[in-house]
């Protein structure tokens, strides 16, 4: 690729595409022209270059429209109008259209040469912008893989040597050096639980999630969701009531993630709610949407908390003193949630029970 | 006669931790910790089991592993205990796939790092369900 930044002029008048070409001879530039529309899009497509200056009245097509199809071409070539003194409307008009800048004729060689400059300039940060934003996505995308192997691997070897050491050890271990092992364990447990939690917000990779989407019944995710809180519940004594309607319109979905949200929040309903107590679950049409509530008759959460408990890493107080967590259940769930267009939404009183309502759109097929 | 394990992992440190389980439960065990020299022990000698790290390198390069075995008829027969660092990234790999993917005949999947129990047991089983299945044929 050639270094030299590329102008293209396209304008029906001689003189100015040769007094142009003569301002910028021996500036680092490579120049082309073209004397109306038709023929300066197509050269556009071959020369692509970094700016264009496109006289607003030409015969033929208008500059207005070559400056539409540009934008259609490549947005982030910059385009400047060259305007009589007498449109300058036409000039405001074409930069709201999306050119950069306008060069009123008559121009002097130092006017010229400065709006040509300021121009590639903008190229250079529109390219490098766009550049550093490929960039992020990448390593947002690569974080997930790093961090397993950067800092997940050096863990689970740490723990693996642990946990053959205590085995090893074990008929030789005094009572106080057994907990010590247990501490030690323990505590890596945690870390790699940690390490686990924050990949599943990172990674959540939402554009390749819709990508998979199809129509599905919203009683087959619930129905997945609550077998796998089976035992949870069993161990507390809690019923899970379900009244999900068998024939209810079909959503567009992923039926994996979908799961994962109604574990999450029904699983929520079952940490924070006493012994033996119910967590209803129903699904229900409501114009065109599905709404799933799921109510509890747990702890509740205190007002100050409500706003809170969708961002990620965040804890209630009353959800800390009954039980363990990270704070990131409802964070993946909301941003599940967001990806198939619906919404969740929470009320609910400290000591009487909350209900959660999650509502996607049904499937118009 | 004690049964023989392979191991084929990339971190010589987990080996460690796995191997002297292996080794005081009484299997005779060998190592190797890239995929080529892998499939080359598998070629030369019969195990009884194969350990396999699924994440090995970068790229899941154990997944190479897993499906030439079952792609050979001879190989496709050794019960596969599949050792993964990341439950989700499987998953990833093979989208609309069960979490557990079926390599071979007799398969099972583990998250690192496994407890020492948990090992011998799944081991013992694997190897008894790929024998009962060999004795079915
Ligand atoms: N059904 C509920 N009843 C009472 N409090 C709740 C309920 N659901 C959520 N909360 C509150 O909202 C907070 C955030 O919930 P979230 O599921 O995101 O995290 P967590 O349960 O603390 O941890 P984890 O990441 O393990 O799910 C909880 O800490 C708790 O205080
Ligand atoms: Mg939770």
């Amino acid at each position: 690729m050639e270094n030299k930044a590329k102008i293209l002029i396209i304008d029906d008048e001689e003189v100015v595409l040769d007094s142009c070409a003569q301002i910028l001879k021996g500036a680092p530039y490579q120049l082309a022209t073209a004397s109306d529309g038709t023929s300066g899009l197509t050269l556009l497509q071959e020369f692509r270059p970094d700016l264009v200056f496109v006289d607003l009245k030409m015969p033929g097509i208008s500059g207005f429209e070559v400056l539409e199809k540009i934008g259609e071409i490549d947005p982030t070539i910059v385009i400047v109008v060259i305007t009589g003194f007498a449109t300058v409307s036409s000039a405001v008009e074409a930069m709201k259209k999306g050119a950069y800048d306008f060069l009123p004729k008559p121009f002097t060689p130092d006017e010229f040469r400065l709006i040509a400059r300021r121009g590639i300039e903008r190229r250079k940060l529109m390219l490098e912008a766009i550049a550093l934003r490929k960039e992020r996505d990448l390593l947002r995308e690569q974080f997930a893989s790093i961090v397993s192997h950067e800092l997940k691997a050096p863990l689970s070897a740490i723990q693996q040597n642990i946990f053959a050491l205590e085995f090893e050890l074990e008929k030789r271990l005094g009572p106080e050096q057994k907990e010590k092992f247990e501490r030690i364990k323990a505590r890596l447990t945690d870390l790699l639980k940690m390490i686990n939690s924050w990949l599943r917000v990172i990674a959540v990779d939402i554009d390749r999630l819709k990508e998979g989407f199809v129509p599905l019944s919203i009683a087959e995710p619930i129905a997945n969701a609550i077998e796998s809180l089976d035992t949870l519940a069993a161990r507390k004594n809690i019923k899970i009531v379900s009244e999900v309607g068998q024939d209810l319109p079909a959503v567009l979905g992923d039926k994996v993630s979908l799961a994962e949200v109604f574990v999450n929040i029904i699983g929520n309903a079952l940490k924070y709610s006493p012994d033996g107590s119910n967590v209803r679950v129903t699904a229900r049409q409501e114009e065109q949407t599905i709404a799933i509530s799921i109510e509890d008759s747990g702890i509740g959460i205190a007002e100050e908390d409500l706003p809170h408990i969708f961002d990620g890493f965040y804890r209630g107080k009353g959800g800390q003193t009954v039980a363990g967590g990270h704070g990131i259940g409802l964070a993946v769930a909301r941003q599940i949630v967001e990806a198939h267009n619906g919404s969740i939404e929470v009320e609910s009183e400290v000591g009487t029970g909350t209900t959660f309502t999650v509502r996607l759109p049904i499937h118009q097929s | 006669m004690s049964k023989k394990l392979l191991i084929i992992d990339d971190d010589p440190d987990f080996v460690s931790g796995i191997k002297s389980i292996l080794d005081a439960g009484g299997y005779e065990v060998d190592v190797a910790y890239n995929p080529k020299d892998g499939l080359r022990a598998l070629q030369a000698k019969k195990y009884d089991l194969l350990l396999l790290d699924i994440m090995m390198g970068r790229g899941a390069e154990g997944i190479m592993i897993a499906r030439k075995m079952r792609k050979d008829a001879k190989l496709r027969e050794i019960p596969v205990l599949i050792i993964t660092g990341m439950r989700e990234q499987i998953a990833f790999l093979f989208p609309g796939e069960p979490v557990h993917p079926r390599f071979v005949d007799v398969d099972e999947m583990v998250e690192k790092p496994v407890e020492p129990k948990l090992l011998l047991d799944k081991v013992q089983s694997l190897i008894q369900a790929a024998e009962a299945k060999k004795a079915e044929k």
